[in-house]
């Protein structure tokens, strides 16, 4: 298995308060990695400095062995291979549907219009919102909205997905189906770094669970190995107040 | 020829039949520095605004940096620094003084310098680099209103700064300030009525003319007075129906439905929560 992203002694802080503090970790390919931990512990930080959101301190991150952080790494390039889904989905107010997912394929890729409607459409069909191509976003709802989202992420044809808490900024009963869409991408064997506090889906899909506290790493391993075994007391306290 | 017992609308009457063809030039000269005026000055504001926003390049870890690339991003700060800086005193100039004023200092300074400018080019240089200023804060104003979200996620599909702005930011830091920029094209209308101390021959100074030959002032100035509200109710009607046209229909077409693929649902939405459902066959 050979590591995708590869991130090493991580550091980030934000004037005085240091929300990173050394983050060693690596996603395989293929992999769902779910990251848990409560919050302000740094998993939504982490996963910005993947996506260069947040410019880190100190540290490196590499993809495919190769320094993001050096220069020498085409940013659009690797922005079109991590694509990114937040939780207040951020799907652009002044396109349709369509032309949201159409949008970066055309500027970034350089795809044709035809081609990039052609591959939007086929990830709208996926998650179940091919109908509303010409919905504004304003017009949809939650659930709608973040499996568009997740649409115009696919539309690039990304390696990985970062999954910045997808269903905390929605209804309960809209959570099942982004979570299911989820689901499916991992089986498919996409490669995912998803920051949740849905236990049940880190359970259920993950194939790594790592749990963060305080800025760092605290316990990484399988989701039985991480949820139902954990070796820490932090650990041990988080899960006991999830529940 | 009105005699001294001849009433005001008696008066009204000869001086439009005398002067409507002045006073219809004096419009179209109006409208089109105004005009004009207005699109230039949007241009100026926001070529303005969007250096305004550009953040300053940050440097990356400095132990990794090379000598070359710490000199070529010290160059790029002080560069960009210095044309902030120069927009910002441009901004607080032309805010802070009368345009009556400007027009003065600008049409008699060229001239000072040895150009003579056409009266028109002036207006409508004089009226769009002031209407720069003020647009350079209203786009900045309305860039600063979009959703941070809306930067993050453009630049998280890898958009650069510039195709950010353009496909996402302007399209809908512009509709928010449709308003604003209405309001100005209607504050153009009225004052570049100022414009007529370097005479140009816009409506305000055809009036004076046309004033001064019968010493009629009341009677010529409720005229124009008539014409300027006439242009500015126009105008606002026109730019309430561009408002409109912008945001689009409230409904929106589901293509087929779970039960049949070949059915078209309108939706009309109010509220997402009460979208209404009809069947339209």
């Amino acid at each position: 298995m050979e590591g995708v992203i590869e991130i090493r002694g991580l550091h980030k802080a934000f004037g005085s308060h240091e929300v990173l503090r050394g983050v060693d970790f690596t996603a395989n390919e293929g992999e769902a990695t779910c990251i848990i931990g409560s919050s302000g512990s740094g998993k939504s930080t982490l996963l910005r400095c993947i996506n260069l959101l947040e410019t880190p301190d100190a540290g490196q991150i590499l993809y495919h062995g190769e320094d993001i952080l050096s220069g020498h790494v085409n940013m659009a390039q690797y922005h079109a291979r991590v694509g990114m889904v937040f939780q207040q989905f951020n799907l652009f107010g002044n396109m349709d549907v369509l032309g949201n997912c159409v949008a970066g394929q055309m500027k970034v890729l350089h795809r044709s219009r035809e081609e990039s409607e052609e591959n939007a459409r086929k990830y709208l069909r996926k998650v179940g919102m091919e109908a509303y191509v010409s919905a504004k976003p304003r017009q949809l709802s939650g659930g709608q909205k973040q499996r568009v989202a997740i649409a115009r992420a696919l539309a690039m044809d990304p390696e990985v997905i970062l999954f910045d808490e997808p269903t905390s900024a929605l209804d309960p009963e809209m959570v099942g189906e982004v979570l299911l869409v989820m689901q499916d991408l991992a089986r498919e064997g996409m490669t995912m770094l998803v920051v949740t506090h849905e236990m049940g889906f880190a359970r259920a899909v993950a194939s790594k669970v790592v749990f963060m506290d305080q800025g760092v790493i605290c316990e990484q391993g399988s989701p039985a190995q991480v949820l139902e075994h954990p070796e820490t007391e932090r650990l041990r306290a988080f899960l006991q107040s999830r529940f | 020829m009105p005699t001294a017992s001849t009433s005001f609308f008696g008066w009204v009457a000869f001086l439009l039949q005398k002067y409507g063809t002045l006073f219809l030039r004096g419009t179209g000269m109006t409208l089109l520095i105004a005009l004009t005026g207005t699109v230039l000055g949007f241009l100026i504001g926001l070529l303005v605004a969007i250096v305004r926003t550009i953040a300053m390049p940050r440097s990356r870890d400095p132990r990794r940096q090379s000598r070359a690339e710490r000199v070529s991003l010290a160059v790029r700060r002080t560069l960009l620094r210095a044309v902030q800086i120069l927009m910002n005193v441009y901004i607080q100039v032309f805010r802070g003084t009368p345009m009556i004023v400007q027009a003065v200092v600008i049409y008699y300074g060229a001239q000072y310098a040895g150009i003579y400018m056409d009266t028109t080019f002036a207006a409508i240089f004089i009226i769009s680099i002031n209407t720069g200023a003020y647009m350079a804060e209203i786009i900045r104003g309305g860039i600063v209103s979009v959703d941070k979200g809306q930067f993050e996620a453009a630049h998280a599909i890898g958009m650069t700064h510039w195709q950010t702005m353009t496909t996402v930011v302007l399209p809908q830091a512009i509709r928010n300030i449709l308003p604003s920029v209405g309001n100005e094209f209607i504050v153009n209308i009225k004052d570049s009525s100022v414009l007529n101390v370097i005479s140009v021959s816009e409506l305000f100074f055809q009036a004076k003319s046309a004033a001064g030959a019968y010493y009629r002032y009341f009677e010529v100035y409720f005229i124009i007075a008539c014409i300027y509200l006439v242009l500015t109710l126009s105008v606002s009607r026109i730019l309430a129906w561009v408002e409109r046209k912008m945001d689009g229909p409230d409904n929106y077409v589901i293509h087929g439905s779970q039960s049949d693929s070949r059915a078209e649902i309108v939706v009309s939405v109010e509220n997402e929560k009460e979208a209404t459902k009809s069947w339209k066959a």
